[in-house]
């Protein structure tokens, strides 16, 4: 299909310049300009200014900003380390939990429709609820799991999200319960993919199911896992609405992305907040390029 | 490298049930039941304490049976806290920046799957970049050029940036998914006359429905959930849509949680129904924008 | 061919065409609000109801937000154009920070047009006023004290109110003897921990070294800022306050004092407005304990009111509204119905309740009386001011490196604004 594609293509690539595509990518080139293009390299420019959001000439300190947030800002680190922290629940719990639901379901079975839909149902839900609802599991009173431990006889239970040390993991976990299906569905797909010849030439070999798994299925699954680990990166790094709604920072919760907002808008410091937005936006560059690159490889063998 | 819509409920491998593996299975979905229901317990018991009046949750807790079943909190969450305000704003904001997305990613989708020129590979990458960007990068920008263009605290303003963000990872997908569609169908459209918008109109536009619909169904939960952008570019209340909306509940009820948890659901339901309707696309469109 | 690039031209000209704004002109004004408290907020919208009554030709356009949000928000409106016309803010520095950066309208005129001048008491008048001009409009404010139930100190053995230090820290013994929780407080959105900053520091070194501090004249590393906490710490050491503050909206809280398990809060006028209406005869209040008598007595009393964006869509309506909330009329049912107290002379003070004129009595018995933390001192340093109370409050022992920080916030703000 793609040799059919490019005949036509190379008949008329000869003759002149086809300005088809071109008008066909004229407004959404437009608007993607306008809307994410150029806000991206504005940002950028911000960043090494003192803008305070209103003054319109806003004085160029170069790299000010970024010595400031790697030299003296306590909050920037608190934030990078539960970014981190974020990202290793991401790409650990989520992930193994996902793919171990992929493989149970991937079998039919009785109410394996109702089984996919408990898991990944929370997908569907926003943030904002998920916040407000976990909110209340946590609560010190009359929350869910307090109100269950109570019950049990358990004498002073943990504040969760009163409590620092607990605090972020609180809202990480209820971040990753939402991840779960989403990483089941992308696995249950890749399962899918695979070559069921693979399979069974690997059984009449002999493996066992556990060889089975490690020895075949994950090597297959591994451009899904791939995906699953750099959407969770990206995920993780863009978390916002959960500590806004839950904990709005407060409690050692700090996230960059809440932290920018906070500066920012807060603040008035606008130049700093666009400085926090360039580290991020840096971080998950590495990312974005990583995955990128592996696009490009399978562009190639076109 | 196929991107193609697969049925969801394909029998993968043919494994005989032996009569032994009865006992075993039945345990499995004693266990598989528990876990689900574990799972969902947060949102089991938020639509539990819906029906619950707060006195009580307050004097009974609760881990208790409901003394009794009542309608008040939705109504309370309905009319007092304006959530169908807020619903039908999420509409307004969600259908337009639907619609808007998809269109101007199949035009753009079908110039990058068909055409070969000399920008195609590099605006392709650029796209699936976009989808990945950590949008707190766009944030001031954005909030000044909606200033500028005097668009603060219309829902225009956020049609607009949603139309314009979701472009990534809608022409990501619709273009792998145009790939897949053979060109002879537009060689034999070309000889009866027909011309390239024409063809994409008549043409690949209908083919790509699937991928439409699937798309479509996943935006619209993406779109639909939006805190960040709604809270902002828009003040006044009579805008917002229900994210935004549900956090202001939070500060009117404080701690009458049957009303925050109802509000909360209704707000989860348009989401929720176009789950239980179109999950086929919905898990499709998650799929799709991975299989590449 | 042609044509459908044409077909598409048009298809591309109308998306533009989308794009255009409709600038719609027309007289409303629109109000944004914090008042998202039950009976604050019925007050609030019945204000607004009768001014839309009087006023069908300019009719309000009232938002409210929840209170923490609103806080948060009110900086992206007022940078945004177009802002919203009038909004509700506080008095003191957390005003001024928006003034100084120019967002705020110059009310000068309205406030001599409608006698303003005259009919708010100086002292008000002074907190409005920036460069000999107004900019706010405060149109009521209200006393902190620490609030508590007479049954549940009766029930401890308690049998007067503490005014000592030493009193204090006794009642807290006896009330946790008496297995009741000594102090609540709901410390989720952190100022209520702030409240005991102002008044142990006021306490502790006087109000002039308070307002010095909050000024970031003095410095969060002195020994005098050290010696306020070892107070506090003194007050965690008895065991004072209810686990998990932080958890807690500061209206779960008196949810402690309603269910028995605390039996003081140190809050403002307005827990009332959150407190079961029939069971406001056992709330009572009492000054902050003195710490040194020979220290000059500071009070909060925070001062609420509204101002007008200068990028207002409507300002002229905008100033016709104010003008009408600062009114005799409206400070007057403010008073009747919701407590708060006037700042205006003309406002009939004499028919309210007792806790009212127990309420003015404190403040005019101060001999200093400051707003609250974070709308003394400015707000990025309130930020990190009411983050570093909440730290201390889990982790005491790192009070210095608390301080520190505190420091390196308050050298940066400086510099800001010097720069």
């Amino acid at each position: 299909m793609a040799q059919a594609a490019s005949v036509t293509r190379n008949t008329r690539t000869k003759r002149r310049i086809d300005w088809t595509p071109y008008l066909f990518l004229l407004v959404p080139l437009a608007v993607y300009f306008v809307w994410i293009i150029a806000p991206t390299f504005y940002t950028f420019y911000l960043s090494m200014t003192n803008w305070d959001g209103i003054d319109p000439y806003p004085k160029f300190i170069f790299l000010d900003n970024f010595q400031y947030l790697f030299t003296k800002d306590r909050t920037f680190s608190e934030a990078l380390i539960n970014n981190l922290r974020w990202v290793v629940v991401f790409i650990t719990i989520p992930t193994s939990a996902g793919l171990g639901l992929a493989m149970v379901f991937n079998n039919e079975m009785r109410g394996g429709r109702w089984y996919k839909i408990s898991f990944y149902s929370p997908l569907v839900i926003s943030l904002t609820v998920i916040g407000l609802i976990w909110g209340w599991v946590y609560h010190p009173r009359a929350g869910l799991i307090n109100g269950f431990l109570s019950i049990i006889g358990v004498e002073d239970p943990p504040g969760w999200l009163g409590d620092r040390g607990l605090a972020i993991w609180c809202v990480i976990i209820a971040a990753a319960w939402r991840q779960v299906g989403y990483v089941m569905v992308l696995y249950l797909a890749g399962l899918k993919n695979i070559d069921p010849s693979f399979v069974d030439a690997a059984r009449v070999d002999g493996a066992n199911r556990w060889q089975l798994f490690r020895r075949v299925i994950l090597p297959l699954l591994a451009p899904v896992t791939t995906i699953v680990v750099v959407i969770s990166i990206i995920d993780s790094l863009r978390a916002f609405d959960l500590v806004s709604i839950m904990t709005r920072g407060a409690q050692s919760t700090q996230v960059l992305a809440n932290f920018m907002y906070i500066e920012a808008f807060n603040n008035y410091r606008m130049g700093y907040g666009a400085a926090i937005a360039v580290v991020l936006f840096a971080i998950s560059m590495v990312f974005i390029i990583f995955y990128l690159s592996r696009v490009i490889k399978d562009e190639l063998e076109y | 490298m196929s991107t193609a819509v697969q049925p969801l409920e394909k029998p993968t491998t043919s494994r005989p049930a032996g009569s032994s593996s009865i006992w075993r299975s039945t345990v499995m979905h004693i266990f598989l039941i528990a876990w689900a229901l574990l799972w969902l317990l947060p949102i089991i018991a938020a639509v539990v304490t819906s029906f619950r009046t707060m006195d009580d949750i307050s004097t009974h807790g609760f881990w208790t049976l409901p003394q009794e079943i009542t309608l008040e909190n939705f109504d309370q969450a309905w009319n007092q806290a304006r959530v169908s305000v807020y619903l039908g704003n999420s509409f307004k904001i969600t259908i337009p920046s639907l619609i808007g997305t998809l269109f101007l990613s199949s035009l753009g989708a079908y110039a990058l799957a068909r055409y070969k020129f000399r920008l195609n590979l590099p605006i392709y990458f650029m796209f699936i970049a976009g989808t990945m960007l950590p949008f707190q990068i766009l944030l001031l920008p954005v909030f000044r050029l909606t200033n500028s263009l005097r668009l603060y605290d219309t829902q225009l303003a956020l049609i607009l940036i949603h139309t314009a963000f979701q472009m990534g990872f809608c022409t990501f997908v619709l273009r792998n998914f145009m790939r897949t569609v053979p060109s002879e169908i537009f060689d034999a459209a070309r000889v009866d006359g027909a011309g390239e918008f024409l063809m994409y109109w008549r043409i690949m536009l209908p083919l790509s429905l699937p991928a439409m619909a699937a798309l479509a169904t996943l935006e619209f939960t993406w779109i639909f959930n939006d805190y960040l952008w709604a809270i902002i570019l828009l003040q006044s209340d009579s805008l917002k849509p229900v994210t935004a909306g549900l956090a202001t509940l939070k500060g009117q009820f404080n701690t009458n949680w049957p009303v925050i948890t109802s509000g909360a659901l209704i707000s989860t339901l348009p989401t929720v129904l176009v789950f239980i309707f179109l999950q086929r696309y919905f898990i499709q469109g998650l799929t799709l924008g991975s299989e590449k | 061919m042609l044509s459908h690039k044409k077909t598409y031209l048009v298809l591309a000209i109308l998306l533009l065409v989308c794009a255009v704004p409709l600038l719609a002109q027309d007289t409303s004004v629109s109000y944004n609000s914090y008042s998202s408290d039950p009976v604050p907020r019925a007050f609030d919208e019945s204000i607004v109801a009768l001014w839309n009554e009087a006023h069908p030709e300019m009719p309000v356009n009232h938002s409210i937000l929840n209170h923490e949000d609103f806080k948060q928000a009110i900086r992206a409106y007022l940078v945004a154009e177009p802002s919203p016309d009038v909004l509700t803010w506080f008095a003191g520095n957390r005003a001024r920070f928006f003034i100084d950066k120019g967002l705020i309208l110059d009310l000068s005129d309205m406030w001599a047009a409608n006698g303003f001048d005259q009919s708010y008491a100086p002292g008000f008048n002074a907190l409005a006023t920036v460069g000999g001009s107004q900019y706010f409009l405060p149109t009521s404010y209200y006393w902190w004290a620490i609030y508590y139930r007479p049954s549940l100190f009766e029930r401890a053995g308690i049998t007067q109110v503490p005014e000592t230090w030493e009193d204090f820290l006794g009642t807290c013994d006896a009330l946790n003897a008496a297995g009741i929780t000594p102090i609540t407080i709901g410390a989720r959105f952190r100022w209520p921990a702030a409240a005991w900053f102002d008044y142990l520091n006021m306490r502790t070194n006087g109000p002039d070294f308070h307002i010095n501090l909050m000024l970031l004249q003095e410095s969060y590393t002195d020994e005098r800022v050290k010696a306020t906490f070892a107070h506090w710490q003194e007050l965690l050491d008895h065991n004072c306050f209810v686990q998990d503050p932080a958890a807690l909206d500061w209206q779960e809280a008196v949810d402690d004092m309603v269910q028995e398990r605390a039996a003081m809060y140190l809050m403002g006028a307005f827990i009332v407005d959150s407190y079961p209406d029939d069971m406001e005869d056992d709330l009572d209040f009492f000054r902050f304990p003195i710490i040194d008598p020979a220290i000059p007595v500071g009070e909060d009393a925070p001062t609420d009111g509204f101002f007008i964006s200068a990028n207002a869509r409507n300002p002229q309506g905008a100033q016709e509204f104010l003008a009408f909330l600062g009114s005799q009329e409206v400070q007057q049912m403010a008073l009747n119905e919701l407590g708060r107290l006037p700042t205006r002379t003309d406002v009939d003070i004499s028919g309210v309740a007792a806790p009212t004129q127990k309420g003015i009595a404190l403040i005019q018995s101060a001999d200093y009386v400051a707003q609250f933390y974070d709308r003394d001192t400015t707000p990025p340093m309130a930020e990190a001011g009411m983050d570093g109370f909440m730290r201390f409050w889990d982790d005491p022992a790192s009070i210095d490196t608390i301080l520190q920080d505190l420091e390196a916030e308050r050298l940066r703000v400086l510099e800001e604004e010097g720069g």
